[in-house]
């Protein structure tokens, strides 16, 4: 218990210390709002009357900081987020990450579980038969694809099955744009054919580094008395692979998997930006181009949550599962 | 649209519950694409139908919002669903288009102008428009000074709109001639009955707009964060028009996946830069066109404060102007697609009426001349062995900037000034920009106007400037001449012969001062496809800037765009 309340107040401090540093950094960086919808606008509209079209949908530049500063933690906890000032000048902010979210969760969470139990399945299997033609040929390989940088895969994506083959799998949106979204065969396989592309992007990318981890602790595991033991008594090979040895490798891997999840929220920036697809990265990365403070400060706060949710949860977890973690206390 | 969108999904239901079976998909707006029931014969030269895509960069989903006060948003309404009074063609000497004006007339001293309004005209939600609603647009921006986005009530000195029957009065405190291309074909015109009414009443700036009621060729019909479906207005007054019957305009975040789009035909009507076009674009089809016509100058800005001594030395900027061979920067660093650009700062060919050739070959601007930038730069204490280091600004990712920039450098080297370029992030770079904290600066106005006056006094009228530390509107070099001030003084009421002549005199300042060095000329970036859709602008027809971004010259192009399929 006394470990349960020291996470969750390392939790709230965490928080704070995090919500206090979205506040102040994005307005340390260059350049205000002003300047960002003059460019956006052309140069055709006055300063001044720029300043006072954001002025009415609620940027104060001129309130004092340290009010500024307490309306915003009151606001981020009451989720009276705001609404922009950014590229989608007067849309509340709820409503532009209620449209990006579902995107961004449904592609990058998904590939992300399933380049998680691909490369862990490669890895025990590797790791398993240590120098055996599947150890020697997929690690390496992935090893090498996880060091590409993935704008250039998905680059490299887009001219092999797009460009070169005519349009077989799309390379923007999300879906369709002339189908109407529902329910139907029609709307769903579109969304998913325009998934393949980021999703083939991320899973190349990322599973890598699953496949390799996982293989070293399966490595370090098998050389365990334990399953020297379990293979003594004459064990099945498989009950000695997944009950003995994967079992108690895979438990570092999963922390860094709940780790990963947190991140899963604040999408892939690159992928969504190549792609045109309208998740929560490509979201930040136009926020911050155009000092959309309301925005900005809603989707770092939004990161940065789902981040320590995901630890704190990975920490109970481990506490829950391991008995030794307890034991310390 | 969030209350649209669930509406579409609960239609999709309704579907599957009376069909019993849910599988069909549905394609937007079915109906509207196929009907091709005009005839050509009275209403015409063109019948009705077909489909035309935008491939323009905004970089940003749709906000469905559509308020023409919106500057964040009118891009999407305005000449699409909104109007103007007056279409100014800025490629065609200012050619004038009545749109929900039939005409205009001036006093003598042009501080009042009296609109006579088109009878006959409908808003879309079937209501007649009349001059009240005019009146009351102009009206509304005295009271919301937030919707006054060209400064009329201020800086332009209006007084008073009033209507009397078709007629609509406006009153300046001064010459309001300058003007005239903002009030008449900038303002939207907006419906009295739905912005005196409810949201739209209590906040007509902040209002959203999702459905708007316009007078224009089209209706936003349904709008969804990827992509805004307009269909044509069917009581449009210009009967018969517009022959497009639907136009898609999908939210690209990127140029990369809009130019692909352009380049495998999938979208129409291209309005971004695009690298290697000839091999990338034009080289896949015959159907595939450019025509991007210049309509700014992008130019070295040297700061003239004299905290920065070198570029406030006239014989430095001479030198520098001398030494560019424009014809490399455009051909090497642009590909061509943006033309030379000359030291008058006249764009040419748009303003050709306006230029004063003898001027600039006079002060031997005309062809570079390394030769004498050499001697140039030797008065101001500077030479190959002794070479004068300057830092210059530019945008980050504006690939073809740097690679212009590139040029310039190799060609500054020989006469005896070591250019080194700094490439900051947009907000960076605007602060250093507006504040004065710059060398030089690598940069273009973004907006101009019908004539050279426009850009040339955001450039050089002192009233635009602000000393170094304090952000200038739009003269960053920081040039003040009260001769040059006065002359646009002058322009406001001048005849056409008269502003021509004023804007020599100009021309003439540029080429003495050197307060800016034009490198080449920005352009309306078009591309369009040929194989269903007909009556794109061209160069031997410019009756509207091409750029779906222009407003509204993006509703007139729509209004002369036409299926051939549908023929």
């Amino acid at each position: 218990m006394k470990h349960v309340l020291r996470r969750g107040g390392f939790f709230l401090l965490t928080l704070w210390a995090a919500l206090t540093l979205n506040f102040f950094i994005p307005r340390f960086m260059p350049g205000d709002p002003v300047n960002a919808l003059r460019d956006r606008t052309r140069g055709k509209v006055s300063e001044a009357t720029l300043q006072q079209m954001l002025s009415s949908f609620g940027f104060k530049p001129n309130q004092n900081l340290g009010q500024q500063y307490l309306d915003y933690l009151g606001n981020m906890l009451s989720g009276h987020w705001g609404i922009s000032i950014g590229q989608a000048l007067g849309e509340p902010v709820t409503s532009i990450i209620g449209q990006a979210l579902p995107w961004t969760l449904g592609l990058v969470g998904i590939t992300t579980v399933l380049a998680f139990g691909l490369g862990t399945l490669i890895g025990v299997v590797a790791g398993w038969k240590r120098g055996g033609r599947l150890d020697a040929i997929l690690p390496p390989l992935f090893v090498v694809t996880s060091a590409l940088p993935y704008f250039w895969v998905a680059l490299l994506l887009i001219l092999m099955f797009s460009v070169w083959t005519g349009g077989l799998l799309p390379s923007d949106f999300n879906y369709d744009t002339s189908l109407v979204p529902g329910l139907s065969p029609g709307f769903i396989g579109s969304v998913l054919q325009h998934a393949v592309l980021p999703a083939a992007t991320l899973l190349i990318t990322s599973i890598g580094g699953w496949i390799l981890t996982m293989r070293n602790n399966m490595i370090t595991t098998l050389a365990e008395d334990y399953v020297r033991m379990g293979r003594a008594k004459g064990l099945p090979a498989r009950k000695v692979m997944y009950g003995y040895a994967a079992r108690n490798a895979f438990l570092p891997n999963l922390s860094g998997f709940a780790m990963s999840l947190g991140f899963v929220i604040s999408g892939a920036i690159l992928i969504e930006y190549v792609f045109n697809y309208p998740g929560l990265g490509y979201l930040l990365y136009s926020a911050v181009q155009n000092v959309d403070y309301p925005l900005m400060q809603t989707l770092f706060m939004l990161f940065t949550v789902a981040v320590l949710v995901a630890v704190l949860i990975c920490d109970l977890a481990t506490a829950w599962l391991d008995p030794r973690v307890r034991a310390k206390e | 649209m969030r209350r649209r969108s669930t509406r579409l999904l609960a239609a999709a239901a309704a579907i599957c519950l009376t069909a019993s079976a849910c599988s069909s998909t549905q394609h937007r707006g079915g109906s509207a694409a196929t009907s091709s029931s005009a005839a050509a014969s009275d209403n015409g030269p063109h019948k009705k139908g077909g489909t035309v895509t935008i491939s323009n960069e905004q970089g940003q989903t749709w906000t469905c919002r559509f308020n023409p006060f919106n500057p964040a948003a009118y891009l999407e309404s305005n000449g699409f669903v909104y109007e103007p009074l007056i279409f100014v063609d800025e490629l065609n000497n200012s050619a004038e288009t009545p749109m929900l004006a039939t005409g205009y007339q001036w006093n003598a001293d042009k501080t009042s102008i009296v609109f006579t309004i088109r009878d006959g005209v409908k808003w879309n939600d079937g209501q007649a428009f009349s001059a009240d609603d005019v009146a009351f647009t102009f009206n509304l921006m005295k009271q919301v000074p937030a919707t006054d986005l060209y400064a009329l009530w201020t800086a332009a000195g209006l007084q008073s709109v009033t209507a009397a029957g078709n007629k609509v009065t406006l009153t300046f405190k001064q010459s309001a001639q300058p003007y005239f291309y903002f009030f008449a074909d900038q303002v939207m015109i907006v419906p009295k009955h739905i912005f005196s009414a409810g949201d739209a009443a209590a906040h007509p700036d902040t209002w959203a707009d999702a459905n708007p009621v316009g007078t224009g060729p089209f209706m936003v019909n349904p709008c969804s964060p990827n992509n805004i479906q307009y269909t044509a207005n069917p009581n449009y007054w210009q009967t018969g028009k517009p022959y497009i019957q639907k136009v898609e305009y999908p939210a690209y975040l990127d140029n990369g996946p809009a130019n692909l789009d352009l380049a495998s035909g999938k979208a129409q009507w291209g309005s971004q830069f695009i690298p290697g076009i000839q091999q990338f674009y034009l080289g896949k089809s015959a159907d595939n066109h450019t025509w991007s016509p210049p309509v700014l100058n992008v130019s070295l800005y040297p700061n003239l404060d004299p905290s920065h001594k070198a570029t406030s030395t006239l014989a430095v900027r001479q030198a520098i102007t001398a030494a560019i061979d424009r014809s490399q920067v455009s051909s090497i660093g642009e590909g061509g697609q943006e033309p030379a650009a000359n030291q008058s700062g006249v764009v040419l060919p748009t303003f050709q009426k306006y230029y004063d050739a003898s001027a600039v070959s006079a002060a031997g601007y005309d062809k570079p001349d390394p030769a004498k930038a050499k001697q140039l730069l030797s008065s101001a204490g500077y030479s190959p062995s002794h070479p004068l280091n300057l830092t210059v600004i530019t945008i980050t990712g504006y690939t073809d900037w740097d690679a212009s920039l590139a040029v310039m450098k190799q060609e500054l080297a020989p006469i005896g000034i070591n250019l080194s370029v700094s490439d900051l992030a947009q907000q960076t770079f605007d602060t250093k920009l507006f504040t004065g904290d710059y060398d030089l600066a690598y940069y273009g106005q973004l907006t101009g106007g019908p004539t050279p006056y426009y850009e040339l006094r955001e450039i050089l009228d002192s009233a635009n400037t602000a000393p170094v530390g304090q952000s200038a509107n739009s003269n960053y070099e920081r040039y003040k001449n009260p001769a040059v001030d006065a002359l646009f003084d002058q322009y406001a009421t001048a005849d056409d012969a008269t502003q021509v002549s004023l804007i020599k005199q100009v021309e003439a300042a540029m080429v003495k001062d050197v307060p800016i060095i034009p490198v080449t000329e920005s352009v309306d970036w078009f591309q369009y496809n040929t194989s269903d859709i007909g009556g794109w602008p061209t160069q031997d027809n410019p009756y509207a800037q091409p750029a779906a971004f222009n407003f509204p010259d993006a509703g007139q192009v729509l209004l002369h765009l036409y299926s051939k399929s549908a023929q």
